[in-house]
């Protein structure tokens, strides 16, 4: 049952995290500095037509 | 039902991967450290998830990834030269079948480490790093903590999620990487992003560290326990009020100390009295036996060269009855016993080039840590604050690590060389903003800033 408990816990905020990262454009691109190229993560190009979305609380 | 979740987690995340390549990196991170094929029987267990997962980054970054941010630093080409000596080792090992089946392990590790700064080209993509670091980590220390205050604990009897002794399930080694992960759990919850931090998050991360210090407890590992002593001292640098800290582990000793089995605090008495106890006295042992060794073999003996070791050990056990002292000696013997030293078993397997190098490796990453720590602790900008806390907090690992290392075997420990990758990753990525904010930037072109972390 603990051991439940644990696996749980922390596979649920697992995906939670890699969700929030999928949405994020930061994860590819650093915002701050210069564009990091065409190859900067495989969508990058549709991402930059689209404001960055973030999660709700971040 | 915990294949089906395994699997599904497992699934989605190499599923979420297909959008985001850098996942799969997060996704091999979580295979590494938590080894969900050895929870499930059946699903996960029936394929080389851990291969699998290793293509798909290191295909993901090398067809997908932009590499003109990627560096290759120093300290990972001291890695690349201690895979190959490793190599070399391996292929002149005194003990071949052995030396092969450690070696099969530890140059995924090697390679994953040398890998890992490669991919870890963004702000978020180093805290995503460090945030799968730690929760992988939680899935065993959560589980393990819970256990330790139910009352499940004891030496080598800590039920773990997987009870086969090895990696990370096995109780010392547990315990030192768990104290050594704490620093990175309170710069997660200081300055993560991902979740940010607000109550939940403090909450969490305050119950995963006390689950962490309860590891030693758990699994009666007397190294923890000097580990969480160290990690106390450690922690004065940062804090600012010196004195009330002080005050506060006082009083939080003091009142866990009744709370604790008796069978852990006899066990931690032989610390000061180790000649009464077989473990400890064997550990010399070994040591000087391993001295010996490389006098005949200075370039080692490759992977698992202990086994070659016989040694005598003489216990003296003190007992005392009103005026009279009774000392016993018992003489063991013994044979192939472990290194239980990570410095031991680099000099043991490896040789004194291997150790070189490894010692090498561990201290430039101090000073890079503490280089990078004083080049960023007195900026005052919003997208200034994170980057010397997280130094500080891998160096404090480090230590912790390099500090429970000298009695537990645990060299080539995956979890610590992927900290070792996340140190390149930063002094990299720090080297890498500074030098493109000095560069003068045309008035078209200008960029917006940082966004504050």
């Amino acid at each position: 049952m603990v051991d439940y408990f644990a696996l749980a816990v922390s596979h649920g905020l697992m995906a939670l995290a890699a969700w929030r990262l999928m949405l994020r454009r930061e994860l590819d691109s650093e915002p701050g500095l210069p564009d990091s190229g065409p190859g900067a993560g495989i969508d990058s190009g549709r991402e930059k037509q689209a404001p960055a979305r973030r999660s709700a609380d971040a | 039902m915990l294949d089906l979740g395994l699997a599904g987690f497992v699934a989605g995340l190499l599923a979420l991967g297909l959008r985001r390549p850098f996942l799969w990196v997060l996704a091999y991170i979580y295979v590494d450290i938590v080894a969900p094929q050895k929870i499930s029987w059946f699903l996960l267990a029936s394929v080389p998830i851990s291969l699998i997962v290793f293509v798909l980054a290191f295909g993901g970054w090398l067809a997908l990834d932009d590499k003109r941010d990627s560096r290759f630093s120093f300290r990972q080409g001291l890695m690349v030269l201690l895979l190959c000596y490793c190599g070399y080792t391996t292929l002149v090992a005194e003990f071949p079948v052995e030396a092969a089946t450690k070696w099969s392990w530890v140059w995924k590790a090697l390679v994953f480490a040398i890998f890992l700064p490669l991919t870890l080209r963004t702000r978020l993509r180093i805290e995503a790093a460090a945030l799968f670091m730690v929760l992988s980590l939680s899935a065993i220390v959560i589980g393990g903590g819970i256990k330790t205050l139910a009352g499940g604990g004891g030496y080598a009897q800590l039920s773990l999620l997987v009870n086969d002794n090895t990696g990370l399930y096995e109780g010392s080694i547990l315990s030192t990487v768990a104290i050594a992960s704490v620093p990175i759990v309170v710069w997660l919850a200081k300055h993560g992003t991902v979740f940010p931090p607000d109550w939940r998050v403090r909450v969490f991360a305050a119950a995963l560290i006390f689950a962490c210090l309860l590891i030693p407890v758990g699994t009666q590992a007397r190294t923890g326990l000097l580990c969480i002593g160290l990690l106390a001292i450690l922690s004065l640098r940062m804090v600012k009020r010196r004195m009330l800290y002080l005050a506060l582990i006082g009083a939080s000793v003091a009142m866990a100390i009744p709370f604790l089995p008796a069978s852990y605090t006899e066990r931690m008495s032989t610390i000061e009295n180790h000649k009464s106890d077989q473990s400890a006295s064997t550990r010399l042992a070994v040591w000087s036996w391993t001295l010996d060794y490389v006098r005949d073999h200075p370039f080692g003996g490759g992977f698992d060269s202990y086994l070659a070791n016989r040694i005598r050990v003489t216990t003296l056990d003190t007992q005392s009855s009103g005026n009279t002292t009774a000392i016993e000696a018992t003489v063991v013997e013994d044979q192939a016993r472990a290194f239980h030293s990570s410095y031991f078993e680099l000099l043991g397997e490896q040789g004194w080039p291997g150790l070189a190098i490894w010692l090498l490796l561990q201290f430039t990453g101090l000073w890079q840590m503490e280089r990078v720590r004083r080049r960023w602790k007195d900026r005052d900008g919003p997208d200034e604050q994170w980057q010397a806390p997280l130094a500080n907090a891998l160096q404090q690992a480090q230590i912790i690590y390099l500090f429970g290392g000298a009695f537990v075997g645990i060299g080539y420990q995956p979890l610590i060389l992927c900290i070792i990758g996340l140190q390149c990753a930063l002094a990299s990525y720090l080297k890498r903003v500074e030098s493109e904010r000095r560069r003068p930037v045309p008035r078209s072109t200008r960029v917006m800033p940082l966004p504050a972390a």
